[in-house]
């Protein structure tokens, strides 16, 4: 199930939210959990057992690590815990990857496996390791109880496109939650908001997409456009979904980590990935990087570490060659960055390092949009007129004029102006009062319109879907 | 208002919103038909093991909820607003508005497209029509009136006029381009209106040679009113119905139409069908793949085989002043090779292809 659809919003939402605010306390995890597996098994009905199977075996190994704590025993059932984990992830997502490359390489025939990718695969595997894993380091106690541990897993806002919530960070609320107008409104707030941002936005956007593949003449200009457009419909459409998750987990009492803090407001490739799916690159450091030795290693040992990383950053997102290529290339950025880059930048006006950040995510972007290495040059190519191909045409103009405001519109929307602009707006008396009237009024109306939007359009699954 | 209130009314609204709507779109009931739309609505779909587990019945349970959902003609329109007007969107599913007028985009010229039809129409020369009179005209789309002069995406009418000259053979082109202006058509269709196209029938009969000896035949206006055109629904825009205005006589009225497909008789209009989901089938009881009209009236044997769109639906009542009967062909719906076997083609009969540019440029659904 979608939350950008009206199943979700008006039948699946009012029913889960009613159930689970008149059901005593006791009884609300099982809501959740009931709610989730339907959630879930309204997209993908077969892959709800994988999901259960994969939950009993967190929730064992668990138990299993923990009756082993003290011994020198206690890396078997760890380690049985990822063998499953990734094994499972490796079969279902990545199977066919080495089949195609093992073909290629050794010119074999090897049939093709149809599987389709689990929806949430990617990030209930991770959330379920960063479980096991802190268990064994004794920095999360063991959940006893099942029906806590599934509804963790399963929990549908964050279930099938992140944040990837660790166990630790909502290992108390999970029996000992707090109920609030406050949290409900907030909740309210930011799905609204997250929801706007993936219908109006994000999908508007998107259809720059569909537009670049059905011309017949593209021009340097349509490159761009398609390079820039699918750079704010990535962001509106993850970011916006982290919203709607994180506001969700809030009405009923979760406090989940924020995943986007306004990433192409970046100075530096770094920064930017402090900024951007925080709780992945978190997950990365705190289960990879910093197990590895993180940079308190030999020069050598670090340029392994960062490479190791980022190559699985990149081989996460997709099984193909350029979601790996994606990955490293921010490797090298990021060494270079600490090399070379940080100190040139230091004595130029900021100005050129925003532009820099803007530059390389955009191309790298490009290449992790794109179906193959060879589209990928393409279409760089493209941006730079290396084809020859005009620079722009009728047909390109009028589709420029046609998305230029929505254009400006998410770009402003990337930074925090309007965040601001509110913030000093609430400085003043009136202006607290006058926000908090037309607050409610902001959202009902944004929410109708969202629904005029999900009405007249068809299918419109999130990007982040296929990670 | 203090925060305090403020989450509460943000609460309750947002509770009474889904929960409200949901209840109202369960109590009331569901509808066949959209008008504004001109389909049919999704019903709810069966339940069975295997639609459960394949995921079928969960998408067609979303697309039925789609469909019924309480004043979903308002909220389209408020997506239609949104867009056009909070994002300034040139176009709402490539329709767009320009004085109360809706066009769709047709865009770009599909060159291979139009190649094909000329080719059609050479081979239906070649296997039906040697030796016979045989014309070609095409019907200018509404967007060859505003969307260039409008800012939207135009086709190259003139490189299809080209393209067309250059490779059909054997016929004699007729040039409607110059007779028409977009008031010619309804603001809410895709159609010529019948009541602004006599001069244009009237072109047609004298290119074609007529005895001009019927040109005072005189009609009487019928009007019907509202007539939501196909665009109405797609624009989604509150917009004034347009009137549908047909044209009859005793001659008209005494023609006895012919559909070789459910092999049974009618009247050239239907008005009945004006209440249909697309009121414009009342000319010719709507699309057909191959019928007759017979002018029991016609002081001549001539007889004209109109390969023809929708268009052809409202100008074939105008031309039978010159013939004592008329063969109109729908090649979207016929196999050419089919022809034969209900017409017989002769020497005294007119053949005119008359196809609008629409067509032409998605031409290999002609069969």
């Amino acid at each position: 199930m979608l939350f950008s659809s009206i199943s979700f919003i008006y039948y699946f939402l009012p029913i889960v939210l009613i159930l689970y605010f008149i059901v005593p306390k006791k009884m609300k995890n099982l809501i959740l959990l009931m709610a989730s597996l339907i959630f879930y098994f309204f997209g993908e009905p077969i892959y709800c057992i994988l999901l259960v199977f994969s939950s009993l075996s967190g929730y064992l190994h668990g138990i299993w690590i923990h009756k082993l704590k003290n011994t020198t025993y206690k890396k078997i059932p760890l380690i049985s815990s990822i063998v499953i984990g990734i094994g499972l992830l490796m079969v279902f997502k990545y199977t066919n990857f080495f089949i195609i490359n093992i073909n290629y390489i050794f010119h074999s025939e090897l049939a093709l496996l149809r599987i389709v990718l689990p929806i949430g695969i990617s990030f209930y595997t991770f959330q379920i390791l960063s479980y096991t894993i802190d268990v064994y380091r004794n920095e999360v106690e063991v959940q006893k109880n099942f029906l806590n541990f599934a509804t963790y897993v399963s929990l549908f806002p964050q279930l099938i496109a992140g944040p990837i919530v660790r166990y630790q960070t909502i290992e108390k609320e999970l029996t000992d939650r707090k109920h609030s107008f406050e949290n409900f409104a907030y909740g309210i707030n930011r799905f609204i908001i997250g929801l706007s941002k993936k219908v109006l936005i994000a999908n508007t956007i998107g259809e720059i997409g569909e537009i670049f593949a059905s011309m017949n003449e593209k021009t340097v200009v349509i490159y761009w456009m398609m390079a820039i457009g699918f750079m704010l419909q990535i962001y509106f459409d993850f970011s916006g979904y982290s919203d709607m998750a994180i506001g969700l987990g809030r009405i009923f009492g979760f406090h989940f980590q924020e995943n986007f803090n306004y990433p192409y407001i970046s100075k530096t490739i770094t920064e930017f990935w402090r900024r951007w799916h925080i709780s992945l690159g978190t997950w990365f450091r705190k289960y990879v990087y910093i197990p590895l030795g993180g940079n308190r290693v030999s020069y050598i040992q670090w340029i392994r570490n960062i490479l190791v990383v980022w190559f699985l950053t990149g081989f996460w997102h997709g099984a193909k060659w350029n979601f790996i290529i994606w990955g490293l290339m921010f490797a090298i950025l990021l060494m270079l960055e600490k090399w070379i880059l940080k100190h040139l930048f230091k004595r130029l006006p900021s100005i050129f390092s925003h532009l820099y950040v803007i530059l390389i995510v955009m191309l790298s972007f490009v290449i992790f949009n794109s179906n193959s290495l060879y589209e990928s040059i393409k279409n760089i190519m493209g941006m730079f007129g290396l084809l020859k191909i005009p620079f722009m045409n009728q047909e390109t103009f009028y589709y420029f004029r046609s998305y230029l405001f929505v254009l400006i519109i998410a770009v402003i929307g990337t930074t925090p102006l309007l965040k601001y602009t509110i913030k000093t707006i609430k400085k003043y008396k009136i202006g607290e009062i006058l926000t908090n009237i037309v607050e409610p009024f902001i959202y009902i109306i944004l929410l109708l319109i969202i629904t005029g939007y999900l009405i007249d359009s068809s299918f419109n699954p999130f990007l982040y879907f296929r990670f | 208002m203090k925060n305090k209130y403020k989450n509460i009314v943000i609460t309750i609204s947002f509770m009474m919103m889904i929960t409200g709507l949901m209840l109202t779109n369960v109590v009331i009931p569901d509808k066949n038909l959209s008008h504004s739309e001109r389909r049919r609505l999704k019903s709810m779909p069966n339940l069975s093991i295997k639609t459960l587990l394949d995921g079928q019945f969960f998408e067609d349970l979303e697309s039925y909820f789609l469909d019924q959902f309480v004043m979903r003609d308002e909220f389209r329109c408020l997506k239609a607003i949104s867009r056009l007007y909070l994002l300034n969107q040139l176009d709402h599913n490539d329709v767009y508005i320009v004085k109360n007028g809706v066009y769709k985009i047709e865009y770009p010229l599909k060159e291979n497209s139009i190649r094909h039809a000329a080719y059609k129409l050479n081979d239906i020369y070649n296997q039906y029509l040697s030796g016979m009179n045989v014309y070609y005209s095409v019907i200018p789309d509404k967007n060859y009136f505003v969307a260039e002069k409008n800012g939207y995406l135009s086709m190259d009418y003139e490189l299809m006029k080209d393209i067309l000259h250059t490779n059909v053979e054997n016929m004699t082109y007729i040039n409607l381009f110059d007779s028409l202006s977009i008031t010619d058509y309804y603001r809410t269709d895709i159609h010529w209106r019948q009541d602004k196209i006599l001069h244009v029938a009237k072109k047609i009969i004298k290119q074609m040679n007529l005895d001009d000896e019927n040109s005072d035949v005189s009609y009487t206006e019928k009007k019907l009113y509202p007539f939501y055109g196909s665009y109405y629904g797609q624009s989604a825009l509150p917009i004034q119905p347009d009137t549908i205005t047909y044209l009859t006589n005793d001659m008209i009225e005494k023609a006895i139409l012919y559909d070789y497909e459910s092999k049974s008789y009618g009247d050239v209009y239907n008005p009945e069908l004006f209440d249909s989901l697309d009121a414009y089938s009342l000319f010719l009881s709507g699309p057909k793949s191959l019928i007759s009209i017979e002018n029991p009236e016609s002081t001549s044997n001539k007889e004209l085989v109109l390969f023809r769109d929708s268009f052809g639906s409202s100008i074939a009542p105008l031309l039978l002043e010159g013939y004592a009967k008329i063969y109109l062909v729908d090649l979207r719906y016929i196999a050419t090779d089919l022809l034969g076997d209900y017409i017989h083609f002769r020497k005294n009969q007119d053949v005119l292809f008359l196809y609008s540019t629409e067509i032409l440029n998605n031409s290999m659904m002609l069969k």
